[in-house]
């Protein structure tokens, strides 16, 4: 499984703070890696140096191929990033507001057509994708949302809190199909979740970030074996406290 | 107690630190622009009670001498110029004076033959405030050569139906303007009442649209930034630049079309009404010239270059706003501080905008001209009349500092919207809710 992402030795120093220090990992094609963390962790601002919205204080990440300082043009195109609580124009359709978004990556019509197909039919909006975004429902926007980051089908889509704001059917439906694109497509997810069971059923791999390190890092099993946890919340639990304690 | 209860909450949402400096900033600026009319007033009195009558007695009789001799007897200060032709501009320029009257040749005579004599008058216009238009001397003068006239008239007694018309109305006034060194047969009061009128109008079109600009555009960064939406265009496969220059041009086309329709509904409402008004003051009093032809002689009226001038002022000012906005917008907290974000624009565009419907900026005292001239907005509200004076220097001067203001600060916006301070930085007027969290933490503590 060739990467699509190799993150190597992030950090990124505010003036005071350390927020990201040292952080190192891969994604491969098709996986679904987990950044888990307490608030302030570092997560977002990893996650904002490989969407190349925040320039690292060292370290470099490579996106299917190119350096995040060196081609961040080359990285937008292969990447699509969903931040956490995201919104969208709301004076804009929902079907508008696709072909906007298709309209950044793709100039051509048929491509870009397709992609709004396509996010019509994983958005399952129907009919509402003609109302204005101002009148959806917080769960209606992140379904719009979700299904823009993977219209493009993008090597490695970036997803802060994929299902926050989704009732219980949506986050199944919306995590069966990141699953479903990354084993039948072949798309890489680097997700970012609060959510323990989500991650769990989710992801290939799992890596916890607190204080700005990557701590730990394996698949959920390898996880719970190592730290005899029942379950990736126990996992979580440990290794912070570890953390916090040494 | 209820209602109380609800009150209180409504005030302390509305009293905030923000709203509480602006209320103190706008004071201080009416209490610096108060102090600014009290001196140019102080100096339009001064020169209203130091004045001299200038003469230029070309008529040259024994009525002429010893109506001069009452003038003076009055305690005028007179001085006599020697004739030097018919130019008008010429006479005030060369002698580095403001006004004149001249007794024309037949003056005598035709008082002698029950005629109205004619006396020519010509004053200089130097700009469209009326304070910086007073000139005493020549209204004196004007004055008591009528009463001369008909308290001799009176003397003689028995007088015909011709002399009793001619003690009412003694003379025919012929006035002059001068602009720079054109001069035109009219009432620098028609002039005044015409410009009047476009300044009434001007400076709010450009205060209009400089406040809807920036907000415009802070609004439209603030928003994106907000919603996270900035983030998701951002890491799309588009410039920087793109997004920026996207939004700055939508903003602009949007302005210039808001301009458009105050330009339009400015003309449509005033134009024949400033025609109407304007021309029909002007030939009551000077019987003369319409005012837009006086207002052609003198150079005062705008062609096409000077309107691409002017529009082209306009332009930087608008950039400039935006490029403003731009930053101001990306250090909004949250969509509640857009509102209090604009207030450094507001406060920048109110005094010159302030000031341009009182007084004519150029008028003001040097020390306090000059620290108006630094905000950039005012060259906008004095590029008019600026180009209607002739002072084209004064015009370019300032455009060209527009043009600078703008590199500078398109040079900042650009540099924060091409660095991570756009994600971390924020400008946030939350005083009240730290003073809130200390209070908290005190009595938790307690």
């Amino acid at each position: 499984m060739a990467d699509v992402l190799e993150v190597k030795g992030l950090s990124k120093q505010y003036s005071k703070v350390l927020a990201a220090d040292n952080i190192s990992f891969s994604v491969g094609e098709g996986e679904i890696f987990a950044l888990l963390g307490p608030n302030g962790a570092g997560k977002t601002t990893t996650i904002r140096m490989i969407s190349t919205l925040l320039t690292p204080t060292a370290g470099d990440a490579i996106v299917a191929g190119h350096s995040i300082i060196k081609e961040p043009a080359k990285v937008r195109e292969n990447i699509t990033y969903l931040p956490d609580e995201a919104g969208a124009y709301k004076n804009m359709t929902g079907i508008r507001y696709l072909r906007f978004m298709a309209g950044l990556f793709t100039t051509d019509l048929d491509q870009l057509n397709a992609c709004v197909e396509r996010a019509k039919k994983i958005c399952g909006l129907g009919d509402r994708l003609e109302d204005k975004i101002g009148s959806y429902s917080r769960g209606m926007i992140r379904k719009l949302l979700l299904a823009r980051a993977v219209m493009t089908k993008p090597k490695l889509a970036i997803l802060d809190e994929p299902t926050s704001g989704l009732d219980v059917l949506n986050a199944i439906e919306i995590r069966k199909m990141i699953k479903q694109l990354a084993a039948e497509e072949k798309m890489s997810f680097l997700l970012s979740s609060h959510n323990m069971l989500e991650i769990e059923f989710i992801s290939d791999r799992v890596g916890i970030v607190s204080g700005g390190h990557l701590l730990v890092m394996g698949s959920a099993a390898e996880l719970k074996e190592r730290y005899s946890a029942a379950n990736l919340e126990e996992v979580f639990e440990r290794v912070v406290n570890e953390n916090e304690i040494h | 107690m209820k209602f109380i209860n609800l009150l209180k909450k409504e005030l302390s949402e509305l009293i905030t630190v923000q709203m509480l400096l602006g209320l103190v900033v706008t004071l201080g600026i009416f209490m610096a622009l108060g102090s600014v009319m009290d001196t140019t007033i102080d100096e339009a009195v001064e020169k209203t009670s130091n004045y001299t009558i200038r003469l230029i007695d070309r008529d040259d009789t024994e009525f002429t001498h010893d109506m001069i001799k009452s003038i003076e007897k009055d305690g005028n200060k007179v001085r006599i110029f020697t004739d030097s032709g018919d130019d008008y501009a010429d006479i005030l320029n060369s002698n580095d004076i403001d006004d004149i009257v001249i007794i024309p040749e037949g003056f005598t005579d035709n008082i002698n033959s029950s005629k109205k004599p004619e006396l020519i008058t010509a004053a200089k216009m130097t700009s469209a405030a009326t304070i910086s238009n007073i000139n005493a001397g020549s209204a004196t003068a004007v004055e008591l050569i009528q009463k001369y006239i008909s308290s001799k008239l009176a003397e003689t007694g028995g007088l015909s139906e011709k002399q009793y018309e001619l003690v009412k109305e003694p003379l025919t006034l012929k006035e002059n303007t001068v602009v720079a060194d054109n001069s035109a047969e009219i009432a620098s009061s028609s002039i005044m009442s015409r410009i009047a009128i476009q300044n009434m109008m001007l400076p709010i079109i450009v205060f209009v649209l400089i406040i809807l600009t920036s907000q415009m555009l802070m609004s439209a960064v603030a928003n994106e930034k907000t919603d996270k939406t900035l983030e998701t265009l951002l890491s799309a496969p588009v410039s920087r630049g793109a997004v920026i220059g996207a939004k700055m041009l939508a903003a602009a086309v949007i302005a210039l079309i808001n301009a458009a329709v105050y330009m339009v509904g400015f003309k449509v409402c005033m134009g024949d009404a400033t025609s109407k008004i304007s021309s029909t003051a002007g030939e009551l009093i000077s019987g003369q010239v319409s005012v837009d032809e006086a207002m052609r002689q003198l150079g005062m009226s705008l062609g096409g270059m000077d309107y691409f001038l002017v529009g082209l002022q306009l332009f930087f000012t608008i950039m400039i706003c935006l490029s403003v906005s731009l930053v101001l917008g990306a250090l909004v907290s949250d969509a509640k501080n857009t509102q209090s974000m604009i207030m450094p624009i507001m406060l920048l565009a109110m005094i010159p905008y302030i000031i341009s419907v009182m007084t004519d900026i150029n008028a003001l005292p040097t020390v306090i001209r000059y620290i108006v001239y630094a905000i950039p907005f005012t060259h906008t509200f004095t590029a008019i009349p600026n180009l209607m004076f002739g002072r084209t220097g004064l015009f370019f001067a300032g455009l060209i500092y527009q043009i600078i203001v703008f590199i500078i600060c398109i040079f900042f916006a650009l540099r924060l919207f091409m660095s991570d301070k756009l994600f971390t930085i924020s400008l946030s007027f939350g005083q009240k809710s730290k003073y809130k969290a200390k209070k908290r933490r005190k009595s938790a503590e307690k």
